[in-house]
Formats: structure tokens, C-alpha cells, sequence
């Protein structure tokens, strides 16, 4: 009876032998080597001078805004004008290559792709789904090659830009412990507003402790245990990618719109952001840091695209309006057109519309 | 089987060929673009087998493998042959392994064969929107047939264990059917994420992968490593059952 019980032998250990695999891989390695301890200071100035001009890499970006999931098949899926905010919701893995200020980025769909390709002075977007390609033809001297992103995922260094930016003395700094990204150990800089008017609870920006380079960011909201926003990157190579990856020619039979260049304006990685560079104009910004509320005039929300128009059918009534609530921005739309927008709870909209 | 499977790629290229264009994204991806090359209906034949032709199929021949022998009573005097039982389970999981070999290239090179007849024939846009000439992109389709190939592994070795459990092959047959079903339908709830990964359907549909430039590996690994633990677990599993049967058939 025995020998009978021995054959199962296999049958139990293999399972148990997987498990032990996956349990040993899923514990949270310790740090090989630690990094030095550096204080938030130095490590502001480890971003500000890293000069990683080439990299290859693949980044996993997710998102958990509260926002309704669009779907990524059927009718008006996958328009142009709805492409962002379907970045917005649920995850999506890109591959990213750099180079000096060429730039592709690819947005790996299932089945589909979105490509957006800066090649010197062209630049190129190509969506395999419904097989068209845009271009745009830049202008001499356009040096920043962070304008080539819009319609694709940002990357953590484009992120970690707009974010630190945005410090000022309302922020703690602080750098948590060492953490591990695509298999470099990274520092931690946590930023954490002070106010309690904000909608934000905690930035969290990686940083690789040998060139300085952002490999990922991380959004935490009020009331929310996931991560609100996260993008980090899950395989990284610092080196040339192939010169080939960034030459383009649209394919034969697609569709190819031509764009004019584009007057300098800020592109906003998140859309938020962008709407509010956008109308930066006409717009006017109420409070300072993150509990800043902007207020769009009456008469922007007719040029509302289809984006915006489906983020409305998620809006909810309130008094006096209608509110878009997602978990790190508030966006209420009054009854007589105006637009307060902001990282901050709805009460704090609703004071901000008041006075005027 | 194989027939029928020869049969999907040949209905695909035929219905394209007498309907009128396809506008794009209608239908199952790359519908589309096989007016302009016919290698994409071998693509879109896969693409179409994945979810249900391919296990229908590969459930088939492994539920048969050793249920089908005892239900036709000549698993005794398989035994009876000083061969060993664990050599014939072997022999049985390679059986089903070389269907699961041949089925998905059956539905690549047909689809190649009479989309090369029907439509023309040229560089091959990749979803990354660059192009790569027939020969490469033929390489390519091979090696979707072989992902397909080491996707379906895992779930030949489900049918094999549960071929080793009963004497009807019908049952075993239907059970692995219906466990990759499950597996499907399981993978499409948002809210069994965690469960996700460790469902050997998971990655069947991401082939897609491998129409990149540069080609994105990821997949195929992850895909290859969840294949393989479940080779590990079934294959050792239908081991101790086949091992410590009374075979009285």
C-alpha cells in the first residue's frame, strides 16, 4: 500500500515545487546592494542632471480613476477623439524607445497598435486598428523631445517633469526605502501634500540610483488603497535602440491625415493637465499648489469634442451643475457653462464658483 | 479533424473573396487587410480558431488518448505488452502533442495556400505599420502556428489526465472541452483579475505579439512558462492516476 501512495509522489511535489517558486518569486526582493543614502535634496539634483539620452524599455501604465471602462472593441471604440481618455482607463503596456530626439512609442494593444514616432524634425502617428497614420512636419529647432507623445502613454521621466515642477513649500519631500524597477534599484521620492484640501494623497516618483533616470511614477488618491495612476517601466535597456526602429513610412492603403505644425504649446501627458494648458489663456486659476481650481469660461464646453462629450454622459448631477468626479481630479461643469476644474474635493469647486 | 480545421482558412478566404470589401475595424482583426495579402488569411484563420476549433479539436484527441483505449477494452492488452505504463503514457501525450503540432499549421499554411491563390501577395504590414517582405512575414506565421502549438500543450495535458480518470472517452473529450471553455469565460471577468494569469487560456489571444517590429517576446515567454507548469502539474498528476489504476478494461 505504501509503494501505491510513493507514485503520487510526483503529483504532489511538482505543484508543491511551483508553488515554492512562485511564493520565493513574488516576496519582495531585499536589496542586493543598497544604494547610498541621500537625502530628497539629492536626489532632486540626481534627476535634475541625469543626461540619458538614449534608452529602450517597456512601460506598464495603470490606471484606477473611478472612470467607466470604454470598450476597447465595437462602435466608436478606438476614434481619435476618444484614444486618450481610453488610456486613461485600465492598463496598457508600451514599448518605448529614445534616442537623442528621436523618439517612438508604441501603445501594444491586443491586436492593434498605436505608434507615435518622432524622426528628427517628422513627426509620425499610426494606428493599426483603423490602419491611418498622421503626420506632422515640425519645425527647425524644435528641440523638446517630449512634444511627440500626445495620443500615447507618458513616459515616467515626462511625468516626474510636470510633477516636480509643480513642488513648492506645500510639499513634504521625502525619500522612502529603496525599491526595485526592471531590475534596478531605484530610489524613492515621495512627495505628499500638506493640505488636506486635495483630492492627492501621495506622489511616489522612482528613481534610478545610478543615472537619475525616472523609472516610474506612482498617483495615490484619498480613500484609495490601488495606486489612482501608475506607470513604471518593466524592462529597461540604457542603450542605443536600432536606428531602424525610428524610420517610418506609412504603409500602403493607409490613410494618411496631414496636421500643420502645431504653435508652441504645451502638450499635457495627462489630459487634465493638457485641457488646462490648453485654455490656459482664458482661463483663471484660483488658489496655488495642489489645491489650485481653474476655471474655464462659459462657452469652452461647446467645443467640446467627442472626449469630452462622452465624459459628460459620466458626469453626475449636483446642485448647480454637473460633476465629473474621477479619484485625483473633480471637474464641475455649471449650469450657465463655466468649467471649475481641480485636484480638489467638490465643495472646494462649488466655493471657488461662488463669488463670481 | 484536420480537414475541418483546413476548412476555416478556405471559408474566411472565399467569403472575402466573393463579398465586397471589408471595411476596417469590422469583423475579427485583419479582416480587412486580406484583400491586399493573402497571408493575413492564414492570421485571421488562427485568429479565429484560437477560442474554440483549435481546443475543440486538441480536446478531442487528448481525451482519447487512454480513454479511448480502455473504452474500446485494448488498454489491457496494451499493458499486457512488456512496454511499462509510464512508456505508454508517453507514447500518448506524444500523440496528442504532434496534433497539437500539426493542427495549427494545417490552419496557417492552408491559409497561406489559398490566400496565395486568391489574393496577391506582397510585404506584409505589421501592426507597428512597418513592413516586412513575404518570406519574412511567412516566418512569421510559422512562428504564430508554433505559439499556437505550445498554447495548447497545457490543455493536452489536462485532456490526458483526464483521460487516465475514465473509461469513457466521450466524457473525457467533452470535460476538456468544456474546462478550456471555462478557462475562457473565466479570463474575459474583470473581477477574477487575480485569477488571470494563471489561466492557461490567458495568453492564447496574445499572438498578436508577434506581429510586432520589433517582435515583443514577453508573451511567448510568460506563455511558454505557464504552459510548461501545467505540463509539470497534469503530466505528473495523470502519472500517480495512470500509475495506481486497476485497469479492468
Amino acid at each position: 500500500m505504501a509503494r501505491k501512495w510513493l507514485r503520487w509522489l510526483p503529483a504532489v511535489t511538482v505543484p508543491a515545487v511551483i508553488a515554492g517558486g512562485v511564493l520565493a518569486g513574488s516576496l519582495p526582493a531585499s536589496a542586493v546592494d543598497p544604494l547610498p543614502a541621500k537625502t530628497p535634496e539629492q536626489v532632486l539634483q540626481l534627476i535634475a542632471q541625469h543626461r540619458e539620452a538614449a534608452l529602450s524599455g517597456t512601460l506598464e501604465q495603470s490606471s484606477e480613476l473611478g472612470l467607466p471602462e470604454l470598450p476597447q472593441a465595437g462602435p466608436g471604440a478606438g476614434s481619435s477623439e476618444t484614444a486618450w481618455l481610453e488610456l486613461l482607463t485600465g492598463p496598457h503596456t508600451a514599448r518605448v524607445y529614445l534616442d537623442g530626439t528621436d523618439k517612438r512609442v508604441q501603445v501594444m494593444d491586443r491586436f492593434a497598435e498605436r505608434n507615435a514616432i518622432r524622426h528628427g524634425n517628422e513627426l509620425w502617428f499610426y494606428n493599426s486598428k483603423d490602419n491611418t497614420a498622421a503626420h506632422v512636419q515640425l519645425p527647425a529647432g524644435a528641440a523638446d523631445r517630449h512634444a511627440a507623445t500626445e495620443g500615447t502613454v507618458p513616459t515616467p521621466e515626462e511625468l516626474a517633469g510636470k510633477l516636480l515642477a509643480k513642488l513648492d513649500p506645500g510639499t513634504d519631500v521625502s525619500v522612502g526605502p529603496d525599491i526595485e524597477v526592471a531590475g534596478r534599484t531605484a530610489y524613492q521620492l515621495l512627495l505628499t501634500p500638506q493640505s488636506a484640501a486635495t483630492l492627492l494623497a501621495s506622489v511616489a516618483v522612482y528613481v534610478d540610483g545610478q543615472s537619475g533616470l525616472p523609472l516610474g511614477v506612482e498617483l495615490k488618491s484619498r480613500g484609495q488603497s490601488d495606486p489612482a495612476f501608475r506607470t513604471v517601466f518593466t524592462s529597461l535597456k540604457l542603450e542605443a535602440p536600432d536606428a531602424s526602429v525610428f524610420a517610418f513610412t506609412p504603409p500602403p492603403g493607409a490613410a494618411v491625415k496631414e496636421i500643420p505644425a502645431p504653435t508652441h504649446q504645451a502638450e499635457g501627458a495627462t489630459p487634465p493637465s493638457g485641457k488646462e494648458s490648453k485654455d490656459a489663456r482664458r482661463s483663471t486659476v484660483t488658489g496655488s499648489g495642489w489645491e489650485a481650481v481653474v476655471e474655464l469660461p462659459a462657452g469652452t464646453g461647446e467645443s467640446m469634442s467627442g472626449a469630452a462629450a462622452l465624459l459628460q454622459q459620466a458626469a453626475v448631477p449636483v446642485p448647480g451643475g454637473r460633476l465629473l468626479s474621477t479619484a485625483l481630479v473633480n471637474v464641475l461643469i455649471l449650469d450657465d457653462g463655466r468649467v471649475f476644474a481641480g485636484s480638489v474635493p467638490l465643495e472646494r469647486l462649488q466655493a471657488a464658483a461662488v463669488p463670481r | 479533424m484536420l480537414c475541418a480545421l483546413a476548412a476555416i482558412p478556405v471559408l474566411i478566404a472565399v467569403a472575402v473573396r466573393v463579398s465586397s470589401a471589408v471595411p476596417p475595424g469590422r469583423g475579427p482583426a485583419f479582416l480587412d487587410r486580406i484583400t491586399q495579402n493573402g497571408l493575413f488569411v492564414g492570421v485571421t484563420a488562427m485568429l479565429v480558431s484560437v477560442p474554440l476549433f483549435l481546443p475543440l479539436t486538441v480536446g478531442v484527441v487528448a481525451g482519447d488518448t487512454v480513454a479511448g483505449e480502455a473504452g474500446m477494452g485494448t488498454l489491457r492488452y496494451l499493458l499486457v505488452a512488456p512496454a511499462g505504463r509510464i512508456r505508454l503514457l508517453l507514447v500518448k501525450y506524444a500523440g496528442a502533442a504532434v496534433f497539437v503540432v500539426v493542427a495549427p499549421l494545417v490552419v496557417a499554411l492552408v491559409g497561406a495556400g489559398i490566400g496565395a491563390a486568391l489574393f496577391p501577395v506582397g510585404p506584409v504590414t505589421l501592426l507597428s505599420g512597418d513592413r516586412i517582405g513575404a518570406g519574412e512575414a511567412m516566418g512569421r506565421l510559422l512562428l504564430i502556428a508554433g505559439y499556437l502549438t505550445v498554447s495548447l500543450l497545457g490543455l493536452s495535458a489536462i485532456g490526458l489526465f483526464i483521460s487516465t480518470l475514465t473509461d469513457v472517452p466521450v466524457g473525457a473529450m467533452a470535460a476538456t472541452v468544456v474546462l478550456s471553455v471555462v478557462s475562457q469565460v473565466l479570463d474575459s471577468l474583470p473581477q477574477l483579475q487575480w485569477l488571470h494569469p494563471w489561466l492557461f487560456s490567458h495568453y492564447w489571444l496574445d499572438f498578436g505579439d508577434l506581429l510586432r517590429q520589433p517582435v515583443a517576446w514577453d508573451s511567448f515567454a510568460s506563455n511558454a512558462l505557464l504552459q510548461g507548469g501545467y505540463l509539470a502539474v497534469f503530466g505528473a498528476l495523470a502519472y500517480g492516476r495512470f500509475i495506481t489504476k486497476d485497469v479492468l478494461s
